[in-house]
């Protein structure tokens, strides 16, 4: 025995010592936090999360008015909201005599029950004003295109999914509120029904009864679709959406990370920035070096990219703690809405869907099948197919596509607006077309109705800007501004200026009291 | 750090998470720190100690649990936690202190034991809310709020007679009971299925939500007390185009009428809840006494014809309504004319019809109105009635001398229909020649017989006001 030789019972003591260190080394694979950047390199590959970053990233990734973050308060919001909505189902529970109760007792007793609760209805809205505002951002700045086409597909279904999420969710409440914006969510899913009825086949195929069915479980909204709904919001469309959040973010690092535009050169590195150090891959690729395309960034010099770790997640950071003290600071001020406990035998009037729907429902207003089939179906399939329409690799990562683009989202954006507003104009102050000839069978109305007009007028606006243009791309970007401007311009019809019988009114302090 | 590419995401950063820690702090002390009721209960922590006579009781006061307090009730589904607050609502040495701390007033929660009864099924209001504006709960998203005092007698009636109650313990309750039988409330609105059917059956008013009650012209207070109120000074005020006659009440009338009409509520309560003579009044329902003439007159038909004695003109009606306890009408119908005309009423005037299957009368209580009608005077022989004559002839004398009054087509002007199926039905050929020969005292129905009409022109007038007779001529029971 030697006397530097520890006897096992002081090793074991020492062992005992070092634990908390050793814990730590081991779970962090790089053992400290990185100081090279080869360091910050290494603990950007080797963390599962972090992983799906590049170890460098490009400069314009960075800058603020390119994303806006939205991408990143997406996914900060859908993490509150699973945060959140765990908390909620702990006290939540899913029956019609139960519903209500458990709600007021998460508002009034549950320890900061009612925040909680403030928190997730926000984030939730948040979400989805998000998804619109991205989905825009990528549009205008041409992201879609190649390689980047079928990420934007993955991009609308989450935008569905997300859509869907927060419709679920806003039955769970069991109020008036809940009750009657499910019925008529639920009756737009009924509405083909119109066009079955009009052309007098409903008694052989009915597939909007069916439909409005497999939403409610029921011909009515009730304890069935109350529980349809809940599973749909807390497993099904939260699974579905990780997933494809996923699959989503997996894309957009195969698919060369946040568009740019390759045209030019990343802005050059500025003398003083402490990671312009230069280090030649030592890393032989395998396998990898036989892929095809653009994927890892092999060989090209990282002049322009500045270290992922800590840089990009500093970004990330900021992106987060900005959405989780936002939702914060509205829930703190703004009760999440709470009404009466849902009675079938007392309609809300007005009784309105969500407010993303309510473009939708005023659309409804004029004929059911074009504005909850129709229009909707016309948008989302145009939507899915602007990449595959417009393959002008031109452009990617530049606002507008350029001078030329933006002049074109001005005037379309101008275009948009007049249209929509001057033909709600003429509907409240003249009516259409059952007005004026109370006998029109109901196929005049389905094919020739405001929403029908809209589409019409957008559509010939997007023909003449391609071919006075001669370019796709500019054609899309009118046609998606106009749809943009239609959008904006008739859910704030529907949410601020419709009250009791879907009348038109300046401000909801006009309406009658019943 | 001039040149760190994070610098601004850092600021956003540390922003931010100030901010976010700042409102997490001060939610946390909002939601469960300085909520209300823990002010209250250390307050009354400090009644209790200085009401405290020897160590024991100070002992309890000083260890007075400061939480959340509940009164669940399974039975009646109410979770209330009014008592969070109201901890002195059961101790008799409350009386001397301020709300919320004081004992609840008259001693009434040792017959209405609290564990019992819990505070909301009497009171109304949101049970499960932990402040006082979201337990009143007025002008806001529930659909039953707090009564206001001076209408809590109104829920006394789910499980009492009122009528049963010690004296001076529902005296608005009962008073607004009497006001709706005086002033014949039952002419118009049904109530347990009995009633006219000129305003909405009146069934559990108490029970509707605020939503159920055209509030487009109220005013103030959405709360159904405050439209009941305004109701009552000016109906037509509040519902458009409502009949219904301005009762000319007091402030203290308005008051009872609202307490009964809040009343109204038959609730699914068990049985252990309901007082005995609450079951009484239900098996008197199903087991009615004789029914008294006056009385159901009273309550049923004078809205409309008042004392019965003379055909009045109806503002609100705008037309004439006949004097049914008029002597000179009674003399000429028979009683079973009479019960016709109750049962069946007048189809396409405002006349409803009084029967089982419609104003929800028995025939027991048509007969007791048809004897109280008959006090007016006996029924006389009538004279027999010429043969009926030629109707052209019969309609040149109509269109002189009845047209102006009945109508042209016998629809009705400021006179009754005469072309109408229960008259036709109910009155004999005797019964009008009768009228018309000798006219209708104390109305403007002029003895013609008198005015120079012959029989045989009464003969041709009856062939004429006879053409309007139904073709089928069914059986009334």
């Amino acid at each position: 025995m030697t006397p530097d030789t520890k006897t096992p019972i002081r090793e074991f003591l020492e062992n005992l010592k070092q634990a908390p260190r050793h814990i730590r080394e081991s779970a962090l694979r790089n053992g400290k936090m990185p100081e090279t950047d080869r360091e910050r390199s290494q603990s950007t590959f080797h963390n599962l999360f972090l992983h799906l970053q590049s170890v460098r990233t490009d400069r314009r990734s960075l800058r603020f008015g390119y994303t806006f973050g939205l991408g990143l308060i997406l996914t900060a919001s859908f993490v509150v909201l699973t945060i959140t909505g765990i908390l909620l189902m702990v006290y939540y529970k899913p029956g019609v005599e139960l519903a209500y109760n458990s709600v007021k007792d998460i508002h009034f007793v549950v320890p900061a029950g009612r925040f909680i609760r403030n928190i997730h209805r926000w984030s939730a809205h948040l979400m989805v004003l998000a998804a619109f505002l991205h989905m825009a951002r990528v549009f205008y700045t041409g992201s879609y295109k190649r390689p980047r086409e079928f990420n934007w597909l993955i991009g609308l279904a989450l935008l569905v999914f997300t859509l869907g999420l927060s419709f679920t969710g806003y039955l769970l409440p069991w109020d008036q509120l809940a009750y009657w914006a499910i019925t008529i969510g639920a009756n737009i899913a009924s509405s083909p029904r119109e066009v079955t009825d009009a052309i007098g086949i409903t008694a052989w195929f009915d597939p909007g009864t069916f439909q409005k069915q497999l939403l409610l479980g029921a011909n009515y909204v009730g304890q069935e679709s109350l529980i349809r709904f809940y599973v749909l919001h807390v497993a099904v469309l939260p699974l579905l959406i990780s997933a494809f959040m996923g699959l989503h973010f997996w894309r957009v690092r195969k698919d060369g990370g946040l568009s740019r535009d390759e045209s030019k050169p990343p802005p050059p590195a500025r003398i003083g920035d402490r990671d312009v150090e230069v280090f030649a891959p030592t890393k032989t690729y395998g396998l990898m070096a036989v892929v095809r395309g653009r994927t890892p960034e092999v060989g090209r010099a990282p002049e322009g990219s500045v270290s992922s770790w800590p840089n990009l997640l500093w970004a990330e950071m900021a992106a987060f703690m900005f959405t989780i003290a936002l939702t914060l600071v509205l829930s703190y001020f703004f009760d999440a809405p709470l009404k009466e406990m849902a009675n079938p035998a007392i309609p809300e009037n007005p009784a309105k869907a969500p407010w993303y729907f309510l473009g939708l429902q005023e659309l409804v207003s004029y004929s059911a099948f074009m504005g909850g089939v129709g229009i909707p179906s016309i948008v989302l399939i145009g939507l899915g197919l602007i990449p595959y329409l417009d393959r002008d690799p031109r452009g990617v990562g530049i606002w507008f596509g350029g001078p030329a683009g933006r002049r074109t989202f001005w005037q379309s954006l101008v275009y948009g607006l007049t249209s929509v507003l001057g033909l709600l104009a003429l509907t409240v102050n003249f009516g259409w077309l059952r007005t004026w000839f109370p006998t029109i069978p109901q196929i005049a109305i389905i094919i020739l109705n405001p929403a029908t007009v809209i589409v019409a007028m957008y559509s010939a606006w997007s023909l003449w800007v391609l071919r006075r243009t001669g370019s796709i791309r500019m054609s899309a970007i009118a046609l998606f501004t106009c749809f943009l401007a239609g959008f904006v311009v008739l859910t704030a019809m529907g949410s601020i200026f419709r009250g009791p019988n879907w009348h038109f009114y300046w401000w909801p302090s006009q309406w009658p009291t019943h | 750090m001039s040149g760190d590419p994070s610098r601004s995401f850092k600021w956003v950063t540390v922003v931010c998470s100030v901010v976010t820690i700042g409102f997490l702090v001060a939610a946390a002390v909002r939601e469960n720190i300085s909520a209300d009721w823990r002010e209250h209960q250390s307050v009354f922590r400090g009644i209790l100690l200085t009401k405290a006579k020897d160590d024991a009781a100070r002992r309890t006061a000083q260890n007075l649990p400061i939480e959340i307090r509940q009164v669940v009730v399974p039975a009646l589904h109410t979770v209330d936690r009014c008592v969070s607050c109201h901890l002195g609502i059961d101790d008799p040495r409350m009386t001397d202190q301020p709300n919320p701390h004081r004992v609840h007033p008259k001693r009434l929660l040792a017959i209405h034991r609290v564990e019992k009864f819990g505070c909301t099924v009497c009171h109304q209001g949101q049970g499960a809310a932990l402040n006082f504006e979201e337990a009143k709960a007025e002008d806001y998203f529930w659909d039953y709020p707090l009564l206001p005092a001076k209408f809590t007698e109104a829920t006394c009636a789910s499980c009492h007679d009122p009528r049963a109650l010690p004296a001076g313990s529902a005296e608005k309750l009962v008073l607004g009971m009497q006001l709706f039988e005086q002033k014949s409330c039952n002419g118009c609105h049904k109530l347990d299925g009995k009633g006219g059917q000129l305003g909405p059956a009146l069934d559990n008013e108490g029970l509707k939500t605020k939503h159920q009650f055209v509030r487009a012209t109220l005013t103030g207070s959405q709360t159904n007390w405050n439209w009941f109120a305004e109701h009552f000074r000016d109906p037509a005020g509040i519902v458009a185009g409502s009949l219904m006659p301005m009762p000319a009440l007091s402030q203290p009338q308005v008051e009872a009428l609202t307490v009964y009409m809040l009343s109204l509520r038959q609730r699914d309560l068990p049985a252990e809840y309901l007082a005995p003579d609450k079951i009484d009044e239900q098996y008197a329902r199903l087991h009615p006494p004789a029914p008294d003439g006056a009385a159901l007159y009273h309550r049923y038909c004078m809205a409309c014809h008042d004392t019965g004695m003379h055909t009045r003109w109806d503002k609100k009606l705008a037309r004439f309504v006949p004097g049914i306890r008029n002597a000179a009408f009674i003399r000429t119908e028979d009683d079973e004319c009479l019960a016709e005309n109750i049962r069946e009423g007048r189809p396409g005037t405002r006349m409803p019809g009084w029967g089982a299957k419609a104003g929800g009368l028995s025939e027991a209580e048509v007969a007791a109105l048809v004897a109280y009608l008959r006090t007016s005077a006996p029924a006389m022989a009538l004279p027999a009635a010429p043969p009926r004559g030629e109707a052209t002839r019969g309609s040149v004398l109509f269109a002189q001398e009845c047209a102006g009054c009945h109508g042209m087509d016998g629809k009705g002007l400021i006179a009754p229909a005469l072309a109408n199926p229960v008259f036709q039905q109910a009155a004999t050929d005797e019964f009008i020649a009768q009228t018309i020969r000798a006219g209708r005292e104390n109305t403007p129905m002029p003895a013609f017989g008198r005015a120079g009409v012959s029989e045989p022109q009464i003969g041709d007038l009856l062939a004429y006001i006879r053409k309007w007779q139904p073709q089928t001529r069914s059986q009334h029971p």
